[in-house]
């Protein structure tokens, strides 16, 4: 009978989380590497040239920036950073513009397509009802951990196999924790 | 059968209520509570003034940490000027889209001394706990103010 349940709760249980997992698994892997990319947003760096501007006041420099990049995308904002140095901020693009020599740096930034929901999941950035639903995920996960280890008898079960595989997951990070403790 | 509707249903509305909670935050951390808005060009004239008060700031986002969001820097009413707002990281994390907007944040400013040592000289962990300004004295170092924030609010379009 307690077989039976167990085995009803993971196979049940199992199928719901599938996407969860995939979304945990996926982002998990992409979020592990953060100190090697970004992996929300698709960054571009572009270099160009509108001719000097001059450094008058804000005021006057401004618009004629403004008209001489012509960006592509709505303009937000605008700030004089430095004498000879106007920043443009537009949707998803930065321009850094040299008044003095008229060189121009777009940095533009567009959020990475399924990546960037699947890290504000994991990393639960919208909070709110996501904390139940990722708090219902760790308890599933619990479930289907402790369900999984009594599916199978015998040899391959936990009194064989089965056992030794579980054992070697708790000696892992036990071992790894001692490392990083004495370290 | 009738189950797995039930179950779709309820995963639905989740979801819908999840996106929309999501879709409304321009809240930032804790958001705002300080009742009284303190100009950035005032904080930067008179810096030690402020250190270890919470004060509320308010200004257009200029700069963005990148990959982690872990700080902002907001433009002084000042031309040239701008003030960092640092969060602790991974508990707020502000987005490159904040660039451009009109950012309230708040927290408490601090000063902190930075060894003047170039990078690749300073040994781990010696520029947090100052190990490098103790030991030389302070011409050694440079004094970095910032806001440790714990909350902002980006102003609606």
């Amino acid at each position: 009978m307690f077989r039976r349940v167990c085995r009803f709760l993971h196979r049940e249980l199992g199928f719901l989380t599938v996407g969860l997992t995939l979304v945990y698994a996926v982002s998990g892997i992409a979020v592990n590497h953060a100190h090697h990319w970004d992996a929300n947003y698709r960054r571009t760096r572009e270099e160009s040239s509108i001719g000097p501007v001059g450094a008058g006041p804000t005021e006057e420099i401004t618009p004629r920036v403004l008209e001489l990049l012509a960006p592509a995308e709505p303009v937000k904002s605008t700030w004089r950073a430095a004498p000879d140095k106007l920043q443009v901020f537009a949707e998803g693009a930065r321009y850094d513009v040299d008044l003095a020599t008229g060189s121009v740096v777009r940095d533009g930034f567009a959020k990475r397509s399924l990546l960037w929901d699947v890290n504000f999941m994991h990393l639960n950035s919208g909070k709110g009802p996501w904390t139940g639903i990722a708090d219902a995920y760790a308890g599933i996960l619990i479930i289907l951990a402790i369900s999984g280890i009594f599916l199978v008898k015998g040899r391959k079960g936990l009194a064989g196999r089965g056992g030794f595989l579980m054992g070697l997951g708790f000696v892992l990070p036990l071992i790894y924790a001692f490392v990083i403790r004495s370290g | 059968m009738r189950t797995t509707t039930i179950m779709l249903a309820i995963i639905l509305l989740l979801a819908v209520g999840t996106a929309q909670a999501a879709d409304s935050a321009k809240v930032y951390g804790k958001g705002i509570s300080a009742p009284d808005t303190v100009r950035i060009s005032d904080v930067l004239a008179n810096p030690d003034a402020f250190v270890g008060k919470a004060i509320r700031v308010t200004g257009l986002a200029v700069g963005v940490c990148a990959y982690r969001g872990c700080w902002i820097n907001l433009a002084s009413d000042t031309e040239g000027e701008s003030l960092r707002v640092k969060v602790k990281d991974g508990e707020i994390v502000f987005p490159p889209e904040i660039m451009g907007e009109s950012v309230t944040a708040e927290g408490v400013w601090t000063a902190n001394l930075i060894s003047l040592k170039p990078a690749e000289q300073v040994k781990d962990g010696e520029g947090k706990k100052n190990a490098a300004c103790l030991v030389e004295g302070e011409d050694a170092c440079k004094t970095v103010y910032q806001l440790s924030g714990t909350g902002a609010v980006v102003a609606g379009k």
